[in-house]
């Protein structure tokens, strides 16, 4: 009994030995900031930059509308421009989930080998430089880039389309880069299709539609959601696609909170943006475990149900 | 039986090969034309050269003084040496952090167990402009100056979580029963470890570190609000230079990181294939 006493003893020691260092160098350099974060955004901005240790509620206040006008004003174009970053990121999801689902169907079902290779070169890209990705559609969409140099070769357009600096090249931007975050979880859940399912249902007359409705959308929804979401995060906070691809014509929520902290110098404004975005993407995670949870009490019941 | 004809069908095997085209298109656009000559017009083919290369390693070329960025290369080989020295100790740190996390949450019972692993998750979810100001205003108010340390410290407290879930993946996979033998047999717990449970989970941790690495090497957001003015990075070095404009050495800068990365990812992901 003594040994297992003093192994169990041993256990304690190792565990703390693994966990120590970790947590303490966590605790200080990535939760402390965080928590710095949340306090600096209940702070009055100082002048240059600084900040004054009182509390104060109006960096919130101008963006979701009690400031009174003697020191912050609202104004409704940080709404405006948070809803934009809603709607641009909302696109990127849409039309990332339009391209990866019909690519994702034909990975799935080739042969091991080919599958294997495919699932390769779709996750390559992820591991190139993302600036050099940018940069390849700056290259491309410019005035005098790829895309508009063979319209014009091929006689399609007379005059060169403006597509930098636009939403346009933003939402292509986004949805280039976030392509293998959308992809894998979707093929995971395509992967794991019964065929024999389509099958039943196409014989017991269910048109492609409605077998596509009723069968593949709701067996594949956890990858879709998953994608989704997986996108729609670095989407609804990212800086740089609007900055490289859409110019000073591109205003994104990133842009706004990065402007705050390297040009304005209102650390406690840029705060409070940065603790909206957090928020909003909490309660996002929170609906997705809801959501989930439902899931998996639907699909303990048999999947034909569905079919019905 | 239609789904099924409809998948087989070649017009399905026509938008995939559509859909690669458009994941590769880009990246080879930049290889072929960073031997564009045309210092003005870069999507404009006019002759092959390797003056581009030939500017970025130093050497004199026929390239004009206007299509560059660089007075010199110094700048050049200074981001790039940033880059490498931030990599690699953060590769280090935090693959021994996360991996000292993952085999802690794995192989023992204690209470904390769900914080660590909310711990770990948090940085997946947190838009990396988050993490960028949170760790800006952090060092500023607590007074250490923005350097090359303070963008090792940010990058490690990301890049242990994806260590750890690339370790806790392989662990997962592991059965138990041979570090139960080896404690049986009476080898104690450091023995275990070090001959039975590291060379088992070795494949994830290397897997871990190369993807460290490889974020580290590339990441912008974070180090873009942390990097001081001495200690530019790669990726921060060309998003400044394409904020200035683009001229045509950029490509060849381009393709050369291009195959750094293409066969970082290459070896990690065969290597990882191979093992499972």
């Amino acid at each position: 009994m003594a040994s297992l006493e003093t192994n169990e003893r041993r256990r304690r020691v190792i565990l703390l030995g693994l966990l120590t260092p970790p947590t303490i160098f966590l605790a200080i350099f990535f939760l402390a900031p965080l928590a710095i974060m949340v306090i600096y955004s209940w702070l009055e901005p100082g002048l240059y930059g600084g900040v004054i240790w009182n509390f104060y509620d109006l960096n919130y206040g101008r963006i979701l509308g009690w400031a009174d006008s003697k020191y912050e004003k609202f104004d409704l174009v940080y709404l405006i421009i948070f809803l934009k970053s809603v709607r641009l990121a909302l696109t990127t999801v849409f039309i990332s989930l339009i391209i990866c689902y019909p690519a994702a169907f034909w990975i799935s079902r080739m042969s091991e080998g080919k599958k294997n290779l495919f699932l390769f070169l779709i996750t390559l890209p992820f591991f190139v430089s993302l600036i050099l990705r940018l940069f390849a559609w700056v290259l491309i969409l410019r005035p005098t880039g790829f895309l508009n140099q063979a319209l014009l070769g091929l006689g399609i357009i007379t005059e060169p389309l403006h597509i930098i600096f636009t939403d346009v090249a933003v939402i292509i931007g986004m949805t280039y880069i976030f392509i293998p975050f959308m992809f894998l979880p979707l093929y995971a859940s395509i992967e794991k299709l019964d065929l024999s399912l389509m099958e039943a249902s196409a014989d017991l007359g269910a048109t492609q539609f409605q077998t596509f409705r009723r069968v593949i959308f709701p067996l594949t929804l956890p990858g879709i959601i998953g994608g989704s979401i997986i996108v729609f995060i670095p989407a609804l906070g990212n800086f740089i696609v609007p900055s490289v691809l859409g110019g000073a014509k591109v205003m994104m929520i990133g842009n706004l909170i990065e402007q705050q902290f390297l040009s304005a110098r209102n650390w406690p404004f840029g705060s409070a943006l940065g603790m909206i975005v957090m928020a909003s993407v909490l309660l996002l995670l929170i609906y997705y475990v809801k959501i989930m949870a439902r899931e998996d009490q639907m699909t303990s019941a048999p999947a034909v149900k569905e079919v019905s | 039986m239609k789904y099924l004809k409809f998948l087989k069908s070649s017009m399905l095997s026509i938008y995939g090969y559509f859909f690669f085209a458009f994941v590769y298109a880009p990246i080879f656009l930049i290889v072929i034309f960073s031997f564009n000559s045309n210092p003005v017009n870069m999507m404009i083919w006019e002759s092959f050269t390797f003056d581009w290369y030939k500017t970025i390693f130093g050497f004199t070329s026929a390239a004009t003084e206007s299509a560059l960025y660089l007075d010199s290369t110094d700048q050049l080989y200074a981001a790039v040496q940033n880059s490498l020295t931030i990599a690699l100790t953060t590769t280090i740190v935090a693959t021994v952090f996360g991996t000292a996390i993952a085999l802690a949450v794995a192989r023992f019972k204690f209470r904390l167990k769900g914080f660590y692993r909310a711990l770990m998750f948090l940085p997946m979810i947190m838009p990396d402009i988050i993490l960028g100001i949170a760790l800006l205003i952090f060092f500023v108010s607590v007074g250490i100056e923005l350097s090359v340390f303070t963008i090792i410290i940010g990058h490690c407290t990301f890049l242990i979580s994806y260590v750890f879930i690339v370790v806790s993946a392989r662990i997962a996979d592991l059965d138990t029963s041979l570090e139960e033998a080896s404690a049986d047999l009476g080898a104690n717990g450091w023995v275990t470890f070090r001959r039975v449970t590291l060379p088992m989970i070795l494949p994830g941790v290397i897997g871990g570190a190369l993807l460290a690495f490889i974020i580290s090497m590339d990441d912008l957001v974070i180090t873009y609000f942390i990097a001081g003015v001495d200690s530019q990075t790669l990726p921060v070095f060309i998003y400044g230079m394409l904020r200035r404009g683009i001229k045509p050495e950029i490509n060849a800068i381009a393709a050369i990181m291009l195959l750094f990365s293409i066969i970082i990812a290459s070896v990690g992901l065969y290597m990882r294939s191979r093992k499972s």
